[in-house]
């Protein structure tokens, strides 16, 4: 695809993300076809919005689990970046969204890593990404889409950064880099109800897996997983949609919750 | 055996319960003392499975206003123990109260020396308090609440089972926002508590949940998600419906 084409469907993306109107596939409406110039696209929307003064606070993992692959008919992950001005911080374990925000947002609970060192691809293996890793968090992440309906394939989401939304990050946990993220189970509550459920296995086998993928996947385009970088290692439960009103509280054993509120 | 009185008045809180309706209260000619109030109280629920007691009006300030120099205590029946979803329109006029209660391993005597009475302590848990009262506003006597079972409405406990009582505070938050906070160390020392209320009612038994009552101020109930926590991140979640 040329430089003009992926300007043009960057710029269209971030036309949809600021006026919160969303698009119909690219892979319909421009015939978007290969995951590298989805990820040509991705950088490019991110580059833009860096000019206008964002910031790069880490790295998103997606399409994790066995299912939504299947479903999407791809056998690896994708990943997005986490744009600093969607971090909600949660003051004493709780964070207030603004649904106003986004277009169509969903919630997902997910296993955060900070980074502590530098990892660099190709042939990261999980035990070095948990060697690197300074603490373990449990989060939220709230996925959108500026594709209408979510009519997504492989090559949508990529291009529009992973379905990118927002995140909030419960307390940091240095203890959690040395127990069996596989067995960490996660549950979200939501309206006061048990919502949706998962563990750590549910995110490629192993959630430092995940962040290996990431790490060697990164490599390939010259980048380097950075000390201080946060990664949500993906979806280890059912994703739920958010509307205003909307109470979540995702537990971890051993962990102060985390709640999101919709406003 | 009730005297006439107390007969009179027992009939007043059975009928507005069964009615779900509220009556005008702070009337102090009722000719019912607070020990026939407990006596009314004892023999309302006689045929109910007895699960535990609740504590009200543990606060000096509240039961000087009460003229009263202890807290008051209720009783807290098997059917009254809820678990989320908690339907509102089984009340009258629920109000909402953080607490932690204690669940007994063993027997209290009512004589029981403090080194037994800790011993009885399987365990601490967070609780809510869901208050109800026939009387209109909660305006009520010494005498009239304690006949009404000292406003016990509901009671809803919490997943996690601690070994020490929290620190910190408790809060309560409704749809997201919050509502109340009260110091867990204003309800006190559990065994003197435990102690005084094994010696009002008569020893206290293994398997009850003891409710030490409320650090903070009530809130009215309404329908929607309610979250009680602790500072240690230990929380109860109920889904209030109307």
């Amino acid at each position: 695809m040329v430089d003009q084409k992926i300007n043009e469907l960057a710029q269209r993306l971030d036309n949809a993300w600021e006026n919160r109107r969303p698009i119909a596939p690219l892979r319909d409406s421009d015939g978007l076809a290969d995951v590298i110039d989805s990820y040509a696209i991705q950088t490019r929307w991110t580059e833009m919005r860096l000019e206008r003064g964002e910031t790069i606070i880490g790295r998103k993992i997606g399409l994790t689990s066995k299912a939504v692959q299947q479903q999407m008919g791809v056998d690896e992950p994708d990943y997005g970046t986490l744009w600093g001005s969607r971090y909600f911080a949660a003051a004493h374990g709780r964070a207030e969204v603004p649904v106003d925000l986004f277009l169509q947002p969903r919630i997902e609970g997910e296993i955060a890593f900070l980074m502590g060192r530098d990892v660099r691809g190709p042939h990261v293996t999980p035990q070095e990404v948990l060697a690197a890793t300074e603490a373990v968090a449990l989060s939220a992440e709230i996925v959108d889409s500026r594709i209408e309906d979510w009519r997504i394939k492989l090559v949508d989401t990529v291009a529009d950064n992973a379905s990118y939304g927002g995140f909030s990050i419960g307390a940091w946990d240095h203890k959690l880099t040395e127990i069996d993220l596989r067995l960490l189970g996660l549950l979200i509550t939501k309206n006061g109800e048990p919502a949706a459920q998962g563990i750590g296995a549910a995110a490629l086998g192993h959630p430092a897996l995940a962040v290996a993928w990431l790490a060697n996947k990164l490599s390939s385009f010259d980048i380097t997983l950075k000390a201080g970088d946060i990664v949500l290692s993906g979806a280890v439960a059912p994703t739920l949609p958010a509307v205003a009103g909307d109470v979540f509280t995702l537990e971890m054993l051993g962990q102060p919750p985390l709640t999101v509120m919709f406003t | 055996m009730l005297s006439t009185q107390e007969q009179t008045l027992q009939q007043v809180v059975r009928k507005a319960r069964a009615g779900r309706t509220t009556l005008p209260g702070k009337n102090a000619d009722r000719g019912v003392d607070l020990a026939g109030a407990y006596q009314i109280q004892a023999a309302t629920g006689r045929d109910r499975p007895l699960k535990g007691f609740k504590f009200g009006l543990i606060s000096a300030a509240k039961q000087a206003q009460m003229g009263i120099s202890t807290p008051l205590y209720g009783c807290i029946y098997a059917d009254m123990i809820h678990s989320s979803p908690v339907a509102l329109s089984d009340f009258i006029q629920p109000r909402l109260e953080p607490e932690i209660a204690i669940q007994l391993e063993r027997d209290i005597a009512p004589n029981a020396l403090p080194g037994d009475t800790q011993r009885a302590i399987g365990g601490f848990v967070l609780g809510i308090d869901i208050l109800d009262s026939i009387w209109a506003n909660y305006k009520f006597t010494a005498p009239e609440v304690v006949a009404d079972n000292t406003s016990g409405g509901g009671f809803v406990l919490g997943p996690t089972l601690f070994g020490s009582l929290p620190g910190g505070n408790l809060r309560l938050y409704l749809n997201g926002q919050f509502q109340t906070e009260g110091p867990v160390a204003a309800l006190g020392d559990p065994v003197q508590k435990l102690q005084w209320l094994a010696g009002q009612v008569g020893g206290l038994q293994a398997g009850q949940v003891i409710f030490l009552g409320s650090p903070a101020a009530s809130i009215p109930a309404a329908a929607g998600t309610l979250e009680l926590v602790d500072d240690a991140g230990h929380v109860l979640i109920v889904k209030l419906t109307g």
